[in-house]
């Protein structure tokens, strides 16, 4: 086996016609006319080829050397366009495909990949939090007030109405009524904002928390209840957040670690669901710990407005008679703790509850109840 | 022409090829989550990079996917450090200066806040853009010859800064001054084995190859004229054909200007380069690729659909019912399937029509005078790279290949 061939011998550019063979102990090939007295010796177990070469015509040969390159290669290259050369070498030498890894390349993964997944998560879960919770502290009252105000527009938004507080609901009655229930759970309490709570026209069974004291409930949830006791249950859990300032904490700990999902997930197919899936689950392992921490709170405040902290609890028992509990895979994903965990917690807080004086009053409840009759927009036009 | 003095580049890639290349890679990149991109870039770049040919001698990628991993990991650190620091601050800044502005001086602070979070990347961007040259530069070979070039990221990301900003005020009259001299910097620092490229010429000269761009902009003028002067007839004529002249020229000036750069460097001192890209054939291949592409794409989603909407026929669905029925599993399954495979396939074939036919253009005029004198050259010390593209992979710069 001999033949023609050109070498860049990976010192200079020179194209140096070079003529190949065998070695007598058919362990090598000896490379002539490279421009050195002596020829060049190739071991046959040492020979790689370029990989994803466009020219099928050509097999570029080069050596497997330890060099401080980006891959273990000899930088010179050896051409060769004679055919029958090139289906020799292939056929007899299937080590010429071989990647070489330089010793100690997974320990140097390793410790890349755990380097960055510790920054991530270090940033994820401690720096971020820390940072929105000190920063969340720094936010002039009013500035945060407004800011609610426009989340709660943009939450509106979302349920269908076209603009700001077309959906509030306002029967007077009602409204009295609430007010009575919110000063009969407040009394002598410092809540540290002016609290703002409104009734929002939809079927919904739920209640939110917004930054700056905003809290909506929505109507799904005074139909679901059994009673006033229940419906103040919840007011105090969601004044709980408020008072923990954690829907503003959550969107600022929610500004940091999108940026910097995003960059983690931002460039290939998908990328955008895998940063919504990312946040989720980040801010559902933050949400559950506010939640029991809010429930805690509720406990206290019904207590000390003489209403029993297991009106949470029978509120939990509706909402799982309803939508049933999370378990499973489902469970990582939800943002609240598991309901059967929350009523026992609220069965434990409301040992021996004595009789006592409900929410409200039985006509006060049922104007409550009907607070939608009249909305914001319907009220204008009269 | 041809006496052995005068090379000129010649392009060999094939479509079909690199388009089956960019597919499979593309599929193995889905199914590990994006891992694969850094070694299916590098496969693609070694394919491209040996399909060019100059005297006989192919170019040679000799980066690797597993550096570009490892870089990308670096620069993940860094990154995500800064920019969670970022954002947070600026949402918080933002919303301490939210709520109705009272004042136009408050309206213009809140617009700053929210516009900062651009250019507090923006430093990295151009780092990133010197970066990725310089590791590109560091992973070509010519005749076993390595390029190279100086490490003057953080100068080249400040003087970008500084002409960014000099283009912005001047209402882009400067655009000339900034390619040239963000050129010059570059060139000036690249290296083949042990010669230096310069970059000669006066940026003055650029402003020939606005030319077009200044004609789209007189157009677009003059039909805002007419419409003042009340004569919407000619408005409706003069916009359209301005705005589409400002895209040619904008086109134009990329080409021409990378013809008149190209012309006026010099290697080792003695070699010299020709180069006569016309923009013409660059936005004709441009457009045909686009076409062909989009006939294509055509074609299989239609035949996805199809296959789609067969398999949802006749199966057991009650329409009225809500929620995710068992039965509509496979048929939804294989719609994100061919979404996704589409979605890879698009980019194959923006590679292979699109973006590989203008390379080849770019390559096929290009040519090297002083031949002989390249032979002289020698071997350079190998660069480790830094960060390896690492940066710019995660800002999402960097293009097709």
């Amino acid at each position: 086996m001999q033949g023609a061939a050109h070498l860049y011998d990976g010192q200079s550019a020179t194209r140096h016609p070079v003529q190949v063979v065998l070695s007598r102990e058919r362990q090598a090939l000896v490379i002539t006319g490279a421009g050195h007295a002596a020829p060049l010796v190739w071991p046959l177990q040492d020979l790689r080829e370029l990989h994803d070469h466009a020219d099928e015509g050509q097999l570029i040969l080069t050596r497997h050397l330890e060099t401080g390159d980006e891959s273990l290669r000899d930088p010179a290259r050896l051409v060769i366009e004679d055919p029958e050369m090139a289906a020799w070498l292939r056929r007899t030498r299937p080590r010429l495909a071989r990647r070489d890894l330089r010793a100690g390349t997974w320990r140097r993964i390793g410790l890349r990949a755990g380097g960055a997944l510790a920054a991530v998560l270090l940033m994820i879960f401690v720096i971020l939090p820390a940072l929105a919770g000190t920063l969340s502290r720094l936010i002039p009252m009013e500035k945060e007030i407004a800011f609610g105000r426009d989340v709660k527009a943009q939450i509106e938004r979302v349920f269908g109405a076209t603009e700001a507080g077309e959906l509030d609901c306002s029967g007077p009655d009602g409204l009295a009524a609430l007010d009575r229930m919110v000063a009969r759970l407040t009394e002598g309490q410092e809540i540290g904002y002016p609290l703002e709570v409104s009734v929002i026209d939809h079927e919904m069974m739920n209640a939110f928390a917004m930054p700056g004291g905003q809290i909506v409930v929505m109507r799904g949830l005074l139909e679901g209840a059994d009673g006033p006791d229940m419906v103040a249950a919840v007011l105090a859990h969601e004044i709980g957040h408020v008072v923990h300032r954690d829907p503003t904490r959550n969107a600022l700990r929610t500004a940091g670690s999108v940026g910097l999902l995003g960059l983690l997930f931002g460039d290939f197919s998908g990328g955008a669901a895998m940063v919504f899936l990312g946040e989720r689950m980040i801010s559902a392992s933050y949400s559950r710990n506010a939640e029991a921490k809010a429930d805690a709170f509720a406990f206290d405040m019904l207590r000390s407005a003489g209403l029993p902290p297991s009106a949470l609890g029978d509120m939990f028992e509706r909402f799982r008679q309803k939508f049933g509990d999370d378990d499973g895979p489902g469970a990582h994903f939800a943002s609240h703790p598991r309901l059967s965990d929350r009523i026992a917690a609220a069965g434990a807080a409301s040992t021996g509850d004595s009789p006592h004086r409900p929410a409200l009053s039985p006509q006060d409840w049922r104007a409550l109840q009907d607070i939608c009759d009249i909305r914001a927009n319907t009220r204008d036009s009269d | 022409m041809n006496d052995g003095n005068f090379g000129q580049g010649e392009y060999t890639g094939d479509g079909k090829a690199l388009f089956w290349l960019a597919l499979r890679t593309g599929c193995l990149t889905l199914l590990t989550l994006g891992i694969y991109r850094f070694w299916g870039k590098t496969r693609i770049r070694r394919y491209i990079w040996s399909s060019a040919r100059l005297e006989g001698s192919r170019f040679e990628y000799t980066g690797t996917g597993l550096e570009m991993f490892l870089g990308f990991l670096l620069a993940v650190v860094f990154l995500a450090v800064y920019l969670g620091l970022i954002q947070i601050l600026l949402f918080w800044f933002g919303l301490t200066i939210l709520a109705e502005p009272q004042t136009p001086g408050q309206a213009l602070l809140q617009m700053a806040g929210f516009s900062l979070s651009a250019v507090a990347v923006l430093p990295f961007i151009f780092f990133a853009i010197y970066r990725a040259r310089r590791y590109k530069m560091a992973r070509t070979r010519w005749r076993g010859i390595r390029f190279g070039m100086e490490k003057a990221a953080w100068g080249y990301a400040f003087r970008a800064m500084g002409y960014w900003a000099l283009t912005l005020l001047s209402l882009g009259l400067l655009t000339p001054l900034m390619t040239f001299r963000l050129e010059k910097y570059m060139t000036d620092r690249s290296w083949f084995g042990t010669a230096r490229f310069v970059q000669q010429g006066r940026w003055t000269a650029l402003y020939g190859c606005m030319w077009h761009i200044l004609n789209g902009l007189a157009l677009f003028a003059c039909g805002a004229l007419s419409l003042v002067l009340d004569t919407p007839m000619l408005a409706v004529l003069l916009l359209p054909v301005g705005a589409v002249w400002l895209v040619i020229g904008v086109i134009s000036y990329q080409v021409q200007s990378f013809a008149y750069l190209s012309r006026h460097k010099v290697l080792g001192g003695t070699v010299a380069f020709e180069a006569s890209p016309r923009t013409r054939t660059v936005i004709g291949t441009y457009l045909l690729g686009a076409l062909l592409l989009g006939l294509g794409l055509s074609v299989v989603t239609g035949v996805l659909g199809g296959i789609a909407a067969f398999l949802l026929f006749g199966r057991d669905i009650d329409p009225t019912g809500g929620g995710l029925q068992p039965a509509m599993i496979p048929p939804v399954l294989i719609t994100v399937a061919g979404y996704l495979l589409t979605l890879i396939a698009a980019r194959a074939g923006a590679l292979a029509l699109i973006t590989q036919p203008i390379l080849k253009h770019y390559v096929t005029t290009l040519g090297v005078t002083n031949l002989p004198a390249l032979a002289e050259i020698r071997q350079r010390a190998a660069d480790t790279g830094a960060d390896a593209e690492g940066f710019a992979d995660a800002l999402d710069i960097g293009g097709a290949i």
